[in-house]
């Protein structure tokens, strides 16, 4: 079953660019992953349908009923942790986390209790008075407290510590295993790969792959940097696989698809100083391989 | 409910300080009345040597000032202007602070419909403006009863009273379509004294020239206490008209905050 189907959804604000034609469909149990750069349309889709904003085209549905016209039924079982969380400042973290609760008909006293202990919140404090990071976690609890079936994140891990972004992406391991379907945007490609089953990409407002995360891992790029002891000849590390050589004196650097083996004798034939290999960043990523493709 | 009962709270504080305030102001003016009466001709003669277009501006009517009621109906100018800027101030602030504070992420992603929290949020503004007028006219009467030994016409008194809270009414609706209209709104007490003024001036201006036209163009003259004190009644086509300005003023709000798109953060 579908929980998410998005049909030619378009938004556009006068002039600037908001999505246009934007169709994609999350199935029930599914880590969903949105991934763009920044200004690519991933908050203008989920605040699309989440109903904060409205659609100038097109439509989309939630568990089977309709974002706009069903929204507050939709709702109750949606829970939402937006990319910068603003709660009420003069509010307690505990009144807020109930005020949250009293929307939700059901008691979630409990949920919140075991959640605040995980998060390790201490809900005493007043809102205004907490850091970036402790802001997010109450965003966390009150977006899991109704122990929703579905969850949507717009940049989850922006100002959380990494032990935390540890805990929280558990958490939400967790929440999937007991069934709930999550939909979540970010542009950190690990965190992504972490999570997701499936991933559409985003770029300008329009989505240009939807891919198994699997799939996706298959074609791993990884970003090359090495320094010589003595210039290398240009050519030297063109062989399949490498892309966007730069050769620069001593410095060297490139994508590399492929055997990593290979690779990695033809770096060990030279004497080199200094050697990272990482992950390229999505924007990187993605650049190449679309320049590639719209050719 | 649990949002008119969040909102009823968020605002006490500052509904409580407007309803001492209303309540002091009265004090203070209703304080110097037993000055005045004392030597009634002499301050007569000064008040003549005002110029009338400047009496007329300020509502300054030389026969009526020295009676109790005509010294109250005086002063409710500027309780009325008072009562003007903390409704709509509250207004515009109830339905543009989920935006301005970054909140609305917050509440519009909540099981609830936004003509349910377009309501609760008015229905709370609504019980801090009435019982704001509760305090206000018991208060005032008590204190008109305290500062004279005369007898006067409770009803004239109580009549004049609630014109602060039929122009509140107004204001309320009027700060309710503001929040809505405007997109975005930084400073809630620069647009509320913005609006307050102008309305103010122009009211003032129309009493100065006499001119009826400008009557229509300022809640601040559908309720004239000069009229009221002597016909002991409002008058109802400019009440008619600002039950207008009130629904019109609701009804847009409605249409437009349902329809709104939320500004990210």
């Amino acid at each position: 079953m579908n929980i998410i189907e998005v049909n030619n959804l378009t938004k556009t604000y006068g002039e600037a660019r908001g999505i246009s034609d934007v169709s994609f469909t999350v199935e029930q149990g599914e880590i969903f992953g949105f991934i763009g750069p920044n200004g690519a349309g991933k908050s203008t889709t989920l605040r699309t349908l989440l109903s904060l904003i409205h659609p100038t085209s097109g439509s989309a549905t939630i568990f089977g009923k309709d974002i706009i016209k069903d929204a507050p039924d939709i709702k109750k079982d949606i829970g939402y942790l937006p990319s910068e969380v603003f709660y009420y400042d003069h509010m307690k973290v505990k009144d807020l986390l109930k005020y949250s609760a009293s929307f939700y008909k059901k008691d979630c006293s409990k949920r919140i209790k075991e959640l605040v202990e995980i998060m390790e919140l201490d809900v005493n404090r007043k809102i205004d008075d907490l850091s970036l990071g402790n802001k997010k976690k109450v965003g966390i609890v009150q977006g899991l407290l109704h122990e929703p079936k579905l969850i949507i994140l717009d940049e989850p891990t922006s100002g959380l510590d990494p032990l935390m972004q540890h805990k929280f992406f558990d958490l939400l391991e967790e929440e999937n295993k007991k069934g709930a379907t999550i939909l979540f945007s970010s542009h950190i490609l690990s965190e992504v790969q972490r999570l997701c089953d499936r991933v559409a990409i985003i770029k300008e407002g329009k989505i240009i792959k939807l891919e198994k995360i699997s799939t996706l891992n298959d074609d791993h790029f990884k970003k090359i940097h090495i320094e010589t002891s003595h210039p290398i000849e240009h050519n030297y590390l063109r062989m399949e696989g490498v892309t966007d050589l730069v050769v620069d004196q001593h410095k060297v650097s490139f994508l590399f698809k492929g055997d990593v083996n290979a690779i990695l004798k033809q770096i060990a034939a030279i004497s080199i100083t200094n050697i990272s290999v990482v992950e390229p960043d999505l924007e990187e990523i993605f650049m190449h391989f679309y320049e590639k493709e719209e050719v | 409910m649990n949002i008119y009962v969040h909102e009823l709270k968020s605002y006490s504080k500052t509904t409580l300080l407007w309803t001492v305030t209303l309540v002091l102001a009265v004090v203070l003016f209703m304080s110097i009345y037993p000055a005045f009466t004392k030597d009634v001709a002499s301050f007569k003669t000064m008040l003549e040597g005002v110029p009338e277009a400047v009496r007329h501006a300020i509502g300054l009517e030389v026969d009526q000032f020295f009676s109790l009621v005509g010294f109250y109906s005086y002063i409710l100018l500027y309780l009325k202007m008072l009562g003007a800027i903390q409704a709509i101030s509250l207004g515009i602030g109830i339905l543009s602070k989920e935006v301005r504070d970054k909140t609305a992420d917050f509440l519009l992603t909540k099981p609830v419909s936004r003509v349910d929290i377009l309501l609760a949020k008015m229905m709370a503004a609504f019980t801090c403006i009435l019982v704001t007028n509760v305090i206000y006219v018991m208060a005032s009467l008590l204190i008109v009863s305290l500062v004279t030994t005369e007898p006067f016409h409770r009803q004239t008194l109580i009549l004049l009273s609630l014109t602060v809270f039929l122009l509140q009414l107004v204001f309320l609706a009027l700060g309710f379509m503001i929040a809505v209209v405007v997109q975005k709104i930084k400073s809630v007490l620069s647009v509320s004294l913005g609006t307050v003024f102008l309305l103010f001036f122009i009211s003032l201006f129309g009493s100065a020239t006499g001119d009826g036209l400008l009557r229509y163009l300022t809640p601040f003259q559908y309720v004239e206490p000069a009229y009221i004190l002597r016909n002991q009644t409002y008058e109802w086509g400019f009440l008619l008209l600002g039950s207008l300005i009130l629904i019109v003023s609701i009804a847009v709000s409605y249409i437009v905050y349902r329809k709104k798109d939320i500004p990210s953060v």
